[in-house]
């Protein structure tokens, strides 16, 4: 839908400490004659019923229809400066110069008119977007009919979404459904009861929006969101269904304990948690060598874990579950102790009131050990340990051992989803979280690299029942929204909103690959010329192809390369001519900004009132994977002294909302300092910083240092030819 | 490995301790809470905290540790501990069962824990007075057979106890319960004595055993320790009143005691006699007594909610001391201010059964801190523990 006769509006608050701050006439002749806006409007409090029906007039009797809003930061009212139809460009007078510049300050007044002159550039260059529509299959396929995936399909099956649940094993039910007794699921949380995976059994039986098929698995997974084509491996028979949006809770594995034997595993009468439970379902607790009851039995915990040579991580649940097979040895024998050797003893939530109810059983000992081995002598096993609660070096006498053994992801060795995808047929960020399909918790739980495919379960993170549950609500949910955004040609998560999409000008392409490389979503395959194409619902619409291309050839419809290199151009950058002879000349610096992160830090600071340097004007990007690096000579051609980049925490433990894009954009920057020597200018000059959002009292230094340097450095020497 | 030690739970001690009032042991999660906010507590191998996982483990040896007898029971453990898991209270109920561990025979100490065998053990000096009376001729249902006075028949005239108990009789019973209950603390510290010193944060004993018993008998009547208390800081003054009542009541004891078979003046020493300083001894340690265990009782109810509200074990010795403070004071004011003889008799009579149970008893119940820990407070003050 774009606009046939464009019709340029820009409208100016003096509300919220900006009328003090700037001289309104500058910005209006500022406005109309460099930016070529034909109308300029000044309001009081534009948000009003009074300014926002002013604006509304224009556009009625007018034929308004490109709008410049020169007020607030376009992170706040968003829904007042909504006009159907309209392009609306928001130039954040308040944030970024009124609450932080000194009023009435000639800089001041200058960084107020670069952004009117960045906004005019860029509502020329932008367009309204047209929504990418495709069918949508609302299939939801659950992979996995654990807890987790029980959960999700009911959750998805009560909103009214088809379910299909794919189960590898003969029964669903998972782990869940085999144990004995479950830890206690409800206050006062301190008596066992039955698995609650029992009554999810038997709601997914009887839920008709719900297929289950057992002895399945996934051969292949081909298509996009909404579009997605399942090949299944039914009792060894192929199919392959539509479905939409998937849930990966495929769950866990025991940890191989032939690796522990130096905890004693190989010895008969040294068992898993496992061996434990099904001894315990089957009915009797006894020795397996000699099938002598278990009068005298220890628990060793983090058997193979929270251990760099094994699992690094705590499996959540190990602790509660000996706790409760401690019950299981005391119940079965009044007379009979348990003993739990632990490194600490870890229960999150409620399971705190099972470890206290567990605890007071006179029968149940607790004592931190460091477990040294595990030897069998005369019938008795020996259990050496150190640094405990009780010694230096003691030894535990028992009839059985149990290892408390841990969980490792079924994705750690298996893509399972089995993606026909040119990145691959498994998660990508599977190694950064030993296996487990992960994310930034605080960020974006449920989030995987490959869209409107949410990880649940204990294949997301080490978990018990109860989290399991919640877990499996939470992704069925993330599925549902992502079908719903696909369905109407609207991107997900981080850019919810957003109906843009890349459009690229492949005439021009050369086939370099950096896109299909670099997306971090695996939205683009390639043709069998090599030529690649967009799979737009898997598409972030982070633009990282944007930034990669070198030919720049990847557009959204209201941002683009030329559009932010348009931007750049339209400052305003003062040379020796503008200042009297005994003046310095003012620095001009840009600062491109992540939207996501350092954007809202920026507007954080501002509402605390910090003073940000004024030589610097910012430009968000939607990521600074998009950051192309054809920016730097825009920009230093125009005579522009310096360049930071403000992005997200990058690395291991990144908090980048497309995952890779900082990362990337450092990478770029590393082959930068060659094009900046051959123009003889100096490495320093472009820096990337990473933020994050809470770090915004931070900023104010670190703007103030990186001026610093580059006045150090001196004075773009490209500067006024 | 050398020097590792082998855990042998034991289900039933864990049993007893709870039965016995400790059942907030099991609760403990270690934290060390306990130990960091105890003022009395040694800087090495500080108790309360190994002492509660020995008791969750049900680990006997923490009965010879002379560390329980280290802690005053201030409570300010049990009121920090963030799980309720009392270490004061449970302390105390170690100690208990060490005081029984230690007693000979450890049935008796069983019968003196234990709340259903009180009237047994009321009844056990009842009779025995009574059987002396009998054995004496005071005694007997019988009128026809012309003794001076008949059956429980009060004896006439002014009031003097030994007119119905001779003054022989009386130090012949209670020098045999005292004998007895020296014999038997003998026997449980000497048992003590050797199993602290082979526990394993043993040293090297430094100094002479007497001089450093002084150090220790100082500290203890100055109540040193008590004073660290924060949350019953009241008690070290309280506790140190009713210590100070049973020190001046045990002057005029033995002072009277010498009165009587050496210098043959014949008791009752009267306030308007020549002997007037040793009553007034006698009725101002009776008068600390009675307060100082009064204030106790008081302070007990007020910090229930905080500092637990005590075993029968604990209440036990409170009402004895309280039985012989009343029942004393009683017989001088039946006797010397408003003399009714027939309530004064009986009154005393009372009076020799309380005394009785305090002499006879005393290695048995709560009263046995008194050797033990004055034993452990040597010990550790010799082994360098900063006592």
């Amino acid at each position: 839908m774009a606009i046939e006769e464009r019709k340029y509006a820009a409208y100016l608050c003096k509300g919220c400490g900006i009328g003090e701050a700037v001289k309104f006439a500058a910005l209006t002749k500022v406005t109309t004659r460099e930016g070529k806006i034909p109308l300029v409007k000044e309001h009081d409090v534009l948000c009003s019923p009074a300014g926002l029906e002013m604006i509304k007039q224009d556009i009625a009797s007018e034929g308004v229809n490109c709008i410049i809003i020169g007020a607030c930061s376009p992170r706040v009212k968003y829904e007042e400066f909504d006009f159907p139809g309209c392009l609306v460009e928001r130039v954040n007078l308040r944030e970024f110069v009124a609450w932080t510049q000194e009023p009435n300050h000639p800089e001041t007044q200058a960084l107020a008119e670069d952004y009117l002159r960045m906004a005019a550039a860029r509502i020329k260059k932008g367009d309204l977007p047209e929504p990418f529509q495709t069918e949508c299959d609302k299939t939801i396929l659950v992979i996995g009919g654990g807890m987790a995936g029980l959960s999700a399909a009911l959750e998805a099956a009560n909103h009214g979404y088809d379910v299909l649940l794919v189960e590898k094993e003969a029964q669903i039910g998972g782990f869940g459904a085999k144990l004995h007794k479950a830890t206690p699921s409800s206050y006062p949380f301190d008596k066992l009861q039955n698995s609650p995976v029992l009554a999810k059994i038997n709601a997914v039986q009887g839920n008709p929006k719900i297929r289950v098929w057992t002895n399945s698995v996934i051969e292949t997974l081909e298509g996009e969101p909404g579009l997605l084509d399942v090949t299944i491996k039914r009792n060894g028979e192929l199919e392959t269904l539509r479905v939409g949006a998937v849930v990966l809770a495929t769950g866990w594995k025991p940890y191989d304990a032939t690796k522990l034997g130096h905890l004693g595993y190989g010895l008969p009468n040294v068992i898993t948690n496992l061996d434990m439970e099904e001894m315990a379902k089957k009915g009797k607790i006894a020795r397996p060598s000699d099938g002598r009851p278990a009068k005298a039995v220890a628990f060793i915990q983090c058997a193979g874990s929270r251990d760099p040579d094994h699992l690094p991580y705590c499996s959540d649940i190990c602790c509660a579950v000996s706790l409760k097979q401690a019950l299981y040895v005391r119940q079965q024998d009044p007379d009979a102790v348990a003993m739990i050797l632990y490194k600490d003893i870890r229960t999150p939530g409620n399971n705190e009131l099972f470890y206290k109810a567990a605890q007071s059983d006179p029968g149940v000992m607790l004592t931190k050990a460091e477990v040294t081995g595990v030897t069998e002598a005369g019938g008795k096993l020996k259990i050496s340990a150190q640094d405990t609660l009780l010694g230096e070096n003691v030894v535990f006498e028992a009839d059985l051992v149990v290892l408390a053994t841990g969980m490792v992801p079924t994705t750690k060795d298996d893509p399972i989803l089995n993606l026909k995808y040119r990145q691959g047929p498994g998660l990508p960020d599977l190694d950064l979280f030993q296996g487990f399909a992960d994310s930034n918790f605080i960020c974006f739980p449920y989030e995987t690299r490959r869209t409107a495919i949410y990880a649940a379960g204990t294949v997301h993170q080490p978990m018990g029942l109860a989290m399991a549950e919640q877990d499996g609500v939470g992704a069925a949910l993330k599925a549902i929204q992502a079908l719903e955004h696909i369905a109407v040609g609207m991107a997900v998560h981080p850019r919810a909103w957003d109906e843009t999409f890349p459009e690229p000008f492949l005439q021009r392409c050369t086939q370099c690959k950096r896109c299909t490389e670099e997306c971090p979503f695996g939205a683009i395959e390639e043709d069998e010329k090599g030529t690649p194409f967009y799979k737009i619902n898997r598409c972030r619409r982070c633009g990282t192809c944007m930034g990669a291309c070198p030919e720049r050839i990847v557009n959204f419809k209201d941002y683009s390369v030329d559009i932010v290199g348009s931007m750049l151009k339209s400052l305003e950058v003062p040379t020796e001519e503008d200042v009297e002879d005994d003046e310095e000349v003012p620095l001009r610096i840009l600062g491109l900004v992540c939207e996501n992160d350092a954007y809202p830090a920026l507007d954080a600071a501002a509402q605390h009132h910090l003073r940000l340097n004024p030589s610097i004007r910012f430009v968000p990007l939607r990521c600074l994977g998009s950051f192309n690096l054809v920016w730097v000579s825009d920009a230093f051609s125009r005579g522009v002294d310096g360049m930071i980049l403000l992005g997200c925490k990058y690395g291991d433990d990144y908090q980048c909302h497309f995952a890779k894009g900082s990362e990337l954009c450092a990478y770029r920057l590393t082959k930068l300092s060659e094009t900046l020597d051959k123009l003889g200018l100096e490495a320093d000059r472009v820096q990337q910083m990473q933020v994050a959002i809470s770090e915004f009292d931070t900023l104010p230094q670190i703007l103030d240092d990186f001026v610093a340097r580059v006045k150090e450095i001196g004075p773009n020497p490209f500067k006024g030819m | 490995m050398a020097g590792e030690t082998v855990i042998k739970p034991d289900l039933d001690f864990i049993k007893r301790i709870v039965a016995a009032g400790g059942d907030t042991a099991k609760k403990c999660y270690q934290c060390d809470t306990c130990s960091v906010v105890c003022n009395l507590s040694p800087d090495n191998k500080p108790f309360p905290r190994k002492e509660m996982i020995q008791a969750q483990w049900g680990l006997k040896d923490v009965l010879k540790s002379p560390d329980i007898w280290l802690c005053h029971q201030c409570s300010d453990c049990t009121v920090y501990c963030p799980r309720g898991a009392k270490p004061g209270e449970v302390l105390a109920v170690l100690r208990q069962m060490a005081i029984e561990h230690y007693a000979f025979p450890s049935l008796l100490a069983r019968l003196v824990g234990d709340i259903k065998f009180l009237p047994l053990l009321v009844l056990f000096p009842v009779l025995l007075l009574l059987f002396v009376l009998k054995a004496l001729g005071v005694l007997g249902v019988r009128v026809a057979e012309g003794l001076t006075h008949q059956g429980l028949a009060i004896p006439k005239g002014t009031i003097i106890y030994s007119k119905w108990f001779p003054t022989l009789a009386i130090d012949a019973i209670f020098l045999g319960a005292a004998a007895f209950a020296v014999f038997v603390f003998f026997q449980g510290v000497k048992r003590f004595w050797n199993d602290i010193n082979v526990n394993p944060w043993t040293v090297r004993l430094k100094g002479g055993i007497v001089k450093n018993l002084v150090a220790v008998l100082t500290d203890i009547l100055a109540h040193n320790r008590f004073k660290k208390c924060e949350t019953t800081f009241a008690r070290s003054l309280n506790h140190l009143m009713v210590v100070f009542g049973f020190i001046f009541l045990a002057v005029v004891t033995g002072t009277a005691f010498l009165l009587e078979w050496v210098f043959h003046i014949e008791s009752p020493y009267n306030l308007f006699s020549h002997l007037w300083w040793l009553k007034v001894i006698a009725l101002m340690g009776t008068g600390l007594l009675l307060y100082g265990i009064y204030q106790v009782y008081l302070a007990r109810q007020a910090n229930a909610e905080k500092a637990g509200p005590g075993t029968y074990f604990d209440w036990q010795l409170i009402y004895l001391v309280a039985a012989v403070g009343l029942t004393g004071a009683l017989s001088y004011g039946l006797r010397a201010l408003l003399p009714i003889p027939v309530l004064a008799y009986p009154v005393y009579f009372l009076h020799l059964v309380c005394i009785f149970c305090l002499f006879f008893y005393a290695p048995f119940t709560k009263l046995a801190h008194l050797v033990y820990r004055t034993v452990a407070m040597l010990y550790a003050r010799m082994s360098d523990r900063g006592f």
